[in-house]
This record gives structure tokens, C-alpha cells and sequence, in this order.
């Protein structure tokens, strides 16, 4: 762990230099861990029966509780774009939790954030032009026309301020418990790294993950309805 | 040399200022924690809804102490000013 990212490797691909960082392993070692699920979820989706028990019982509780928290936020009829926050849901969630054992968060780097919050944002614009067609464009001139330039600036900080907040917090946890284990003696890095880790990347974890997915989910709605 | 020490004696101060908005952001945020709880105490059957808006209310109310650590943070880290000031020396 450390307060900056490193980058690994680069290399050239038509002058264009690649650069081959720590966010971007870790990002792919989370896809190969969420892609393993997400097989072994549909191999077991063979054999499920009416009365659940075992892993189908976690599988359907999981589904059922993001299906009610789109519900709630969405209201019925936009509710089917809820399997793509479910998708964003995990990846930031598992991320969080990797950085309990020791890595470094993708999340923690502004690249991760950006792209989730430009994710949010195209669904608001194409939900937007979806249900309201015309009328979002003209939204944008509502009260008057002359109100353009601040709903502008408005819609367009929308995705600022969702990456900035995830990644401020995720950094910060880094940021602490990097110099924790920097400025310590080896002897106190044994039992309560464990309790930082727990408040830092567990709960802010979880609860960042939660309010990232709700408040896209309000933006979408706000769009859309 | 003097003037390169000058600037990042300024940044550092200017990161501990930036670190100041803590306290604003800070009082906001009980002030929402501390009605939630009052009207939970009040009405313990909204008490779920109620959970939900203060989760939010607090990480809005957040947002900005998460921009003074930001602003701080690129005051240490990544100071523009002082990339600046290195190429009008050469």
C-alpha cells in the first residue's frame, strides 16, 4: 500500500504509451473474482428449487433487496435498468473490501471513480432522451432560457461531484492507514490495523457503495420522470 | 532556492487551511444526525425512512469536507505552482 499509485509496466502500442498501473491489475484480479460468481451463480441456477436453502437463499436475498432498494428509488416503471446498478453495486462493494486485505482500492484512484460517475451520467442523459425525448432537451431552459448556462453547469457537476466523493473517501482510508503503518513499530501493526481497517474500508466502504448507487439512482429518476 | 522553499512552506499552510472546512462540515452533520435521531424518537414506525434520508443528508453534507481534503491533498502531492516555478528557472 502506499499513498500514490505505481505503475508496473508500460509499453508502446502506435506511439501512444500505455500505462499498466495497480488500479488496473486490481480492477482485473475484482473481474476475474465477480466473473467467477457470476458462472458459478448461473450453473447453480439450473438446479434451484421453490423452497430455497444453501447458496440460493443468499443469491435470491441479495437480487430481492437491490430489486427493492431500484423500486423505491425508481418507482416501477424504470426499475429494469436496476440489473446495471446491481453490476456497479458489487464491483464498488468488492472493491472496498479488497483493500481489508492489504491492496489498494480501485476505487482510491480518480481514473476508477471518473469512469463509474460518467457511467451514471450517460444513463441519465439516454433515460432522459428515452421517456422524455424533446421535452428533456427543453428542460434545460426551464424557468427561462436565459437559465441555461447554470442548469448547464448543474447536470455537468452532477458527475464531479459523485466520482469526487467516492474517491475522497477511499483515498483517505488509504492515506491513514498507509502512514499507520508507515510511522508505527512492527509490534502495534499486529491487532489494531484490524479495527482501522474495519472502520475505513468496511463500514465508510459500505456505505459509500450505498449512497454512490442511490443517489445515480435519484439522478436517473430526476432525468427520466 | 529560498523562493522554491517559500512556495511549499506556503502550500503546506495553505493544505492546513484547506483542512479547516472539518469543522463547518462537521457541524452540519450533527446538526442532521442529531434531528434524525429527535424525530425517530418521535415517530419510531418512520424510523426505516427516515434511517435512509440521513445516510444521505450526511454524505451530501460531506461532500465538501471531501473537497478541502482533496484540494490539500493536490497542495501536497501534486503542487501545479511548483512545477511552475521549476520551469521559469530553466
Amino acid at each position: 500500500m502506499g499513498i500514490g499509485v505505481k505503475t508496473f509496466w508500460t509499453f508502446n502500442i502506435f506511439g501512444v504509451e500505455v500505462w499498466i498501473t495497480e488500479t488496473i491489475v486490481n480492477t482485473w484480479i475484482i473481474m476475474l473474482g465477480l466473473i467467477a460468481l457470476a458462472i458459478f451463480a448461473r450453473i447453480k441456477l439450473r438446479s434451484f428449487k421453490e423452497i430455497p436453502e444453501g447458496i440460493q437463499n443468499f443469491i435470491e436475498a441479495a437480487v430481492d433487496i437491490f430489486d427493492g432498494l431500484a423500486k423505491s428509488n425508481l418507482g416501477e416503471k424504470l426499475s429494469y435498468i436496476s440489473p446495471l446498478f446491481f453490476s456497479v453495486f458489487a464491483f464498488i462493494l468488492s472493491s472496498a473490501l479488497f483493500s481489508v486485505f492489504g491492496l489498494r482500492a480501485p476505487t482510491a484512484d480518480f481514473t476508477t471513480t471518473f469512469a463509474l460517475a460518467m457511467l451514471s451520467f450517460l444513463m441519465m442523459l439516454i433515460m432522459g432522451f428515452k421517456h422524455k425525448k424533446g421535452k428533456y432537451l427543453k428542460s434545460f431552459f426551464e424557468p427561462y432560457p436565459i437559465f441555461f448556462p447554470l442548469n448547464l453547469i448543474g447536470e455537468l457537476s452532477k458527475p464531479i461531484s459523485l466520482s469526487f466523493r467516492l474517491f475522497g473517501n477511499m483515498l483517505s482510508g488509504t492515506i491513514i492507514l498507509t502512514l499507520y503503518y508507515a510511522l508505527t513499530p512492527i509490534f502495534v501493526q499486529i491487532g489494531i490495523p484490524a479495527l482501522l481497517h474495519a472502520v475505513f474500508d468496511v463500514i465508510f466502504g459500505a456505505l459509500q457503495t450505498y449512497i454512490f448507487v442511490v443517489v445515480s439512482l435519484m439522478f436517473v429518476k430526476n432525468a427520466a420522470d | 532556492m529560498e523562493t522554491l522553499g517559500l512556495i511549499i512552506s506556503v502550500a503546506h499552510i495553505a493544505a492546513a487551511i484547506c483542512l479547516l472546512n472539518g469543522l463547518l462540515t462537521t457541524f452540519g452533520q450533527a446538526k442532521i444526525a442529531s434531528q434524525a435521531i429527535e424525530s425517530m424518537a418521535r415517530q419510531p414506525e418512520a424510523a426505516d425512512n427516515i434511517r435512509t434520508s440521513m445516510f444521505i443528508g450526511l454524505a451530501m453534507a460531506e461532500t465538501s469536507g471531501i473537497y478541502g481534503l482533496l484540494i490539500a491533498i493536490i497542495m501536497l502531492f501534486a503542487n501545479p505552482l511548483i512545477n511552475t516555478f521549476v520551469n521559469l528557472l530553466t
